[in-house]
């Protein structure tokens, strides 16, 4: 309730807030005298922008509307940055990352933007790189304590949590900025039962007694985190600048129905940052993809490389689909959605 | 000497001073267990807390609760396991509502062991572990007086334990019904409590299933065959 | 006093989500004397254009060694890049006590990464005002990385910073595919080639205002050449090699096909 207040997108959302109570919190601030000793708080000049109050120069201070401008100037820095995704699939999750390729001298294929968290868990993210590693820096203490602690792996869900509130801390202090990333985490949660580590023995020969039937327990997990630390699930999510035609592609994808398998997952995903760049043709990039699988499948719960025959096959179908889809374009603009039904 | 030799051994090299309470500490001379059956867990003490050659309580309750379905039972320093319990007792509080979802009995497990490791130096105690949850069912852990961490079928611990090695060797099986494996605890307990001068008075039992927690107490009175409530 | 409201320290975002002091403090990365890296399957070499402030005064310090593994040039602040290599000497001193091996070229470049990131997050500190080149062998093979003031790390094939870099680098892409299959002479005469096309109209290399660091595998790819730091006299063996009129005789056919490349 915390995090989604600070989104005043989601104020009329938040429960328990009586709707007479919302209007006079909304109206209240217009009422009030802008303080001119916040106008004066690091220039006397006049700016001409419609930012020009003062209020958006320092992290941590509201405007007389209620909004923390140096967030919102920090998802900018996010809708710049190179486009990631993730999908949650029914057997594992997909993270994807478009780079562009900012100088021919670069080392191909070195120069990795997608981290290993935990063994089970990855994060990509979009927008300023340094801040990204910082992130990633984090996550990482963040999962080792949480094993030093528990002595077991951290869920997604928790890492996530953790995140969002380290990132919304730098929301709240004019001595430092937010993040100018918005973060991807993936992982896989065991589904069997979890030993303590370092633990000696495993109990009854004949399994524990007692369990529930028909449970389930673990599986994918995909979140989003924000600037300004607000975070939530997905089923698949799209940031960096080519987002909205990512989200898009992934909404054609029903993902909510978890019926996608992992291997078809891959294919999708290179296919969206292939057709979230055609928007952005003039520029070279580089396709990085990271997966992980159930116990079961060819990750073993952990967080790798998709290998590069798989990758290599992924792109060339994500090729041809581009190529499919500009004949489309020129017979018949009305019907896009029918080429991507060709390719499946 | 005034104190003991903190589990050190001894001038010999070969025995080890399992004796670590101050002069005129409380000491759990006890006999404790824990194990699994059919639908979840069943821990069972004696009552007996000891001073030296006093008994300081005869109707001790050993049988202490963390969380909803995880208790443990205790030995070794009542003071030293107290505390531990007491501060396992609010992390697993604070888990619950920091997470949104009950601890397991793991959770519970290494937070003990954590305890009983970092602390070995200072501490006397000798603890079981044993809980429910939906994902696991029932499980047994045991953490001896080094802060080791082994999970088990059953577990049994206390002075009295050295008495019934055999009696549990010989009568276990796996996947008892509630009944079976009531009957195992309290003939356990019986001979440990007739051997062992340090345990007697009541047995107390936990039964921990998806039900939730269930006690049992039996009374020397009836020679431990009529459940008190 | 200020070019606009949003510039006056690194904890501000611009609306645009830009940085502007972390932008300013690359600016300070122009301000230094261009240097050099390239990297071959064998090789990572360093060449800097070293500056002296009057005639009679001696030169700037442009390379430094950090490990018998690995070296950087600067450009930019040589005091921040005095800081930043004695950490970077610490870190690869602590890795060869704690583990026993030499610290991984990534691993040292990432963590003054790092830092420096830090320095562009938190109000009362300011960005570092330098650019490496730094370059080394480790096992996965010798190594070129470039840190920018922003915190950003990024493996490079061949790389140039500093003042009027973009010549250089302009040489350096012309002549990529080249650099792969090259040895160490060849890898420093490509450098200073590329140094070249970055100088001033009036000026030109000479063994006073030139700096190389070598370091690769040793000899049939197995083991170490340790990083060393090449000063006067000592690359007279390569200026010579790209003087004025050496550089014209076989300089000429090479011209011609990079014609045809590009």
């Amino acid at each position: 309730m915390c995090l989604s207040a600070l989104n005043p997108n989601t104020r009329a959302i938040v429960p328990g807030a009586p709707k007479v109570q919302q209007t006079t919190e909304l109206q209240r601030p217009l009422q009030i005298p802008i303080h001119p000793q916040l106008l004066t708080l690091r220039t006397s000049q006049p700016t001409l922008e419609h930012h020009g109050t003062g209020y958006d120069l320092t992290n941590s201070v509201f405007s007389p509307d209620g909004r923390n401008f140096q967030v919102e100037y920090a998802v900018k820095a996010v809708e710049n940055g190179g486009t990631s995704i993730g999908i949650r699939c029914k057997d594992g999750v997909v993270l994807a990352v478009e780079k562009i390729i900012t100088s021919k001298l670069l080392k191909a294929g070195a120069n990795k933007r997608i981290a290993t968290i935990d063994r089970h868990v990855g994060a990509v993210s979009s927008g300023l790189v340094p801040d990204g590693r910082h992130f990633v820096s984090r996550a990482r203490d963040e999962a080792a304590s949480w094993r030093s602690t528990y002595k077991t792996p951290i869920t997604t869900k928790d890492l996530a949590s953790r995140m969002g509130g380290y990132l919304q801390a730098y929301t709240l202090y004019s001595s430092v900025r937010p993040f100018g990333i918005t973060a991807i985490v993936a992982g896989w949660d065991s589904e069997l039962e979890l030993p303590v580590d370092g633990q000696v023995g495993s109990g009854p020969s004949i399994g524990s007694g007692g369990k529930v039937e028909g449970m389930t327990f673990g599986g994918p997990g995909l979140y989003m985190i924000e600037p300004s630390g607000m975070y939530w699930g997905y089923y698949g999510a799209a940031t960096g600048k080519g987002r909205q035609t990512a989200k898009a592609e992934l909404e054609k994808l029903d993902l909510a129905a978890l019926k996608l398998s992992l291997q078809d997952g891959v294919k999708e995903a290179a296919k969206i940052i292939y057709v979230a760049h055609a928007d952005n043709k003039d520029k070279e990039f580089e396709l990085e993809m990271t997966w992980i699988s159930n116990l079961d499948g060819p990750t073993k719960g952990r967080h790798q490389e998709v290998p590069k025959d798989i990758l290599e096959e992924a792109e060339n179908l994500a090729k041809k689909y581009l190529e499919g889809e500009d004949d489309e374009e020129t017979k018949d603009d009305d019907k896009p959605a029918e080429g991507d039904k060709m390719e499946e | 000497m005034e104190f003991g030799t903190s589990g050190m051994l001894n001038e010999d090299g070969i025995h080890v001073d399992m004796d670590r309470l101050k002069k005129g500490e409380v000491n759990l001379g006890t006999s404790i267990m824990a194990i699994n059956f059919k639908d979840g867990v069943i821990l069972g003490a004696d009552s007996r807390t000891t001073t030296g050659a006093y008994i300081a309580n005869r109707v001790t309750d050993k049988l202490t609760q963390v969380h909803d379905t995880i208790w443990c039972c205790r030995s070794g320093s009542a003071a030293d396991t107290q505390a531990v319990a007491d501060i396992v007792h609010y992390q697993l509080g604070m888990y619950a509502t920091a997470n949104n979802r009950p601890p397991t009995t793991q959770t519970a497990a290494a937070m003990f062991q954590e305890l009983c490791y970092e602390n070995k130096d200072r501490l006397s105690a000798g603890l079981i572990i044993a809980g429910w949850d939906e994902r696991h069912g029932g499980q047994v852990y045991s953490i001896p007086l080094g802060g080791s961490l082994h999970k088990q079928s059953y577990a049994i611990g206390g002075s009295g334990s050295t008495y019934i090695y055999g009696y549990c060797d010989s009568n276990w099986r796996e996947g008892m019904d509630e009944e079976a494996a009531v009957k195992f605890v309290k003939g356990a307990l019986r001979e440990a409590i007739k051997w062992d001068g340090s345990s007697g008075g009541v047995i107390r039992m936990v039964v921990l299933t998806q039900k939730g927690a269930n006690r049992h107490l039996y009374l020397p009175d009836t020679d431990y065959a009529v459940r008190h409530q | 006093m200020f070019r606009n409201n949003y510039d006056n320290d690194s904890v501000t975002f611009s609306p645009q989500g830009r940085i502007f002091q972390v932008e300013y403090a690359s600016e300070a990365v122009k301000q230094g004397s261009v240097v050099v890296g390239i990297v071959s399957k064998t090789h990572a070499v360093l060449v800097a254009l070293k500056r002296n402030a009057e005639e009679l005064s001696s030169y700037q310090k442009k390379v430094i060694a950090i490990d018998e593994h690995l070296g950087l040039a600067l450009a930019g602040l040589a005091s921040d890049a005095r800081v930043l290599s004695n950490f970077m000497k610490q870190q690869s001193l602590s890795s060869r006590l704690t583990y026993g091996r030499a610290i991984p070229v990534e691993r040292l470049v990432s963590s003054i990464g790092d830092r420096a990131q830090t320095n562009t997050q938190h109000y009362g500190k300011r960005p570092y005002g330098v650019g490496l080149l730094v370059a080394g062998v480790d096992e996965t093979g010798p190594h070129l990385f470039e840190f920018q003031p922003s915190g950003m790390t990024q493996e490079m094939a061949a790389c140039a910073i500093g003042a009027r870099s973009q010549m250089a680098r302009t040489y350096l892409e012309r002549n990529l595919e080249k650099f792969g299959a090259c040895g160490r002479e060849e890898l420093v005469v490509h450098g200073l080639k590329a140094l070249k096309e970055s100088l001033a109209q009036d000026k030109e290399l000479t063994v006073e205002n030139c700096s190389v660091g070598v370091v690769g595998l040793g000899k049939g790819g197995k083991g170490l050449e340790g990083f060393k730091l090449f000063d006067g006299q000592e690359v007279k063996q390569w200026v010579d090699l790209v003087a004025e009129g050496a550089e014209e005789k076989e300089g000429e056919g090479e011209d011609e096909g990079m014609e045809v490349d590009s």
